[in-house]
């Protein structure tokens, strides 16, 4: 088994994916994470300047997504084919298009301005978004986004649509029985319960 | 081979890497363009609402430009060697993806003065400082390609970035400090399939204007 480190602020954020990731597959991993003062003298350390960072085996590998995507194919959760392994890609792509539209929001200093820009994101954006979703749900009708079993993608959606939960409540997604569905399903394995409940405890 | 067919608009945009590949690759596809006009038509039957899409023999649908992108490199040879070469070609992908993010603003700017400032801001900010340490990373990996030893869909995407028409308007002092990645963008739009493909319009109704298709 190659060692796995991975490095990132001590927030859940664009590293979380990975760590649900390696946490579902059982796979051990040295959580490096660091307060935003120490940042400026490891950015230089980093492949291009940003984390989250992989490093494998002494090897550096940058991109969240990527990170992801590669633990994924290392750890039978991409997908059963190159066809399934496109369509985990895709959904992952729709979460980090979400995590990128969101960020307006949350940069923005004006407490009356930031409301208006989050009450726009979720009912313009998510809100169109987890409609087309649940058509995609339903299509596949196995509970899973891809396939018939458990993917990253399932593991993308937990972790940003969890995280909207607990940020605005529940009410977004009362139209949206199978995305709920999905996210109680994950939040539920056994490997994933376990990480939720010994992760450090983080705003976002 | 599958029946590939691309829906976007008819402009290079966040189409035109996908379209590259397979251009590159000598791959056949319907390279379906439309106009902004047409677009409320399209978009119910796009699976996110959004494109580029790519429809397979009629009846597969993949969204999200870089996974099209991803799927077609992987399909036919241009994603690179193993698994680690494919991740570091990932990476670099959306690296790119990125930067694309950061160019919208100016990019879609219609004052010239403002579009300058915009552009010369995310040069300073953004592109500089990522082509700094991409210039090292080129070097170090010892081939002239961003992955292994062969061209790739990183190369590729990086000439796609690196020669829309603003760039090549205003970017006449991006690789400055990157001769190593310069050399490797005229190295990819040398590749005699990239030529072809920039040299002719396969899309019906339109032409070649300022080295890419439109409908005027």
């Amino acid at each position: 088994m190659p060692v796995y480190k991975l490095h990132y602020f001590n927030l859940r954020g664009r590293a979380e994916l990975a760590r649900l990731i390696m946490s579902q597959a059982g796979v051990e991993f040295e959580d490096v994470r660091f307060e935003r003062t120490e940042w400026p003298a490891l950015k230089a350390t980093m492949p291009f300047g940003q984390v989250p960072v992989l490093e494998v085996d002494g090897q550096m590998l940058a991109q969240s997504n990527t990170i992801s995507r590669y633990l994924a194919r290392k750890h039978d959760l991409a997908g059963k084919d190159e066809w399934e392994q496109a369509l985990a890609d895709m959904y992952a792509d729709n979460i980090n298009d979400l995590m990128t539209g969101m960020r307006p929001a949350f940069l923005e200093k004006d407490a009356d301005k930031q409301k208006e820009l989050y009450e726009k994101f979720m009912t313009e954006t998510v809100g169109t978004h987890v409609a087309f979703i649940e058509k995609q749900l339903e299509k596949n009708g196995t509970g899973h986004l891809v396939g018939k079993e458990l993917t990253w993608a399932d593991l993308a959606y937990y972790g940003f649509f969890s995280f909207l939960v607990e940020k605005f409540g529940e009410e977004f997604l009362k139209d949206a029985s199978h995305l709920k569905s999905l996210i109680a399903l994950v939040e539920d394995l056994p490997n994933i319960k376990k990480w939720v409940e010994s992760r450090p405890k983080t705003e976002i | 081979m599958p029946g590939y067919k691309l829906y976007y608009f008819n402009v290079r945009g966040r189409g035109e890497l996908s379209r590259l590949i397979l251009h590159c690759a000598g791959v056949p596809f319907e390279d379906f363009r439309f106009e902004g006009k047409d677009w409320p038509a399209i978009k119910p039957n796009m699976p996110f609402g959004q494109v580029p899409v790519l429809e397979i023999d009629g009846n597969k649908m993949l969204a999200q430009s870089h996974t099209v992108a991803r799927y077609l490199a992987r399909q036919h040879g241009l994603a690179g060697q193993n698994d680690w070469e494919q991740s570091q070609a990932d990476m670099y992908v959306d690296c790119i993806y990125d930067m694309h993010g950061t160019m919208r603003t100016p990019t879609w700017e219609t004052d010239p003065v403002k579009q300058k400032e915009l552009f010369d801001k995310v040069n300073e900010e953004t592109i500089q400082p990522h082509l700094e340490k991409v210039e090292q990373h080129i070097i170090k990996n010892g081939s002239g390609h961003l992955v292994g030893q062969g061209l790739t869909w990183a190369d590729i995407a990086y000439y796609a970035f690196f020669t829309t028409p603003i760039m090549t308007r205003l970017g006449g002092e991006v690789f400055t400090k990157a001769p190593h990645l310069k050399k490797l963008i005229e190295l990819v739009g040398s590749n005699p399939n990239i030529k072809k493909a920039l040299s002719s319009c396969p899309a019906p109704n339109t032409k070649l204007i300022n080295g890419h298709c439109s409908t005027e």
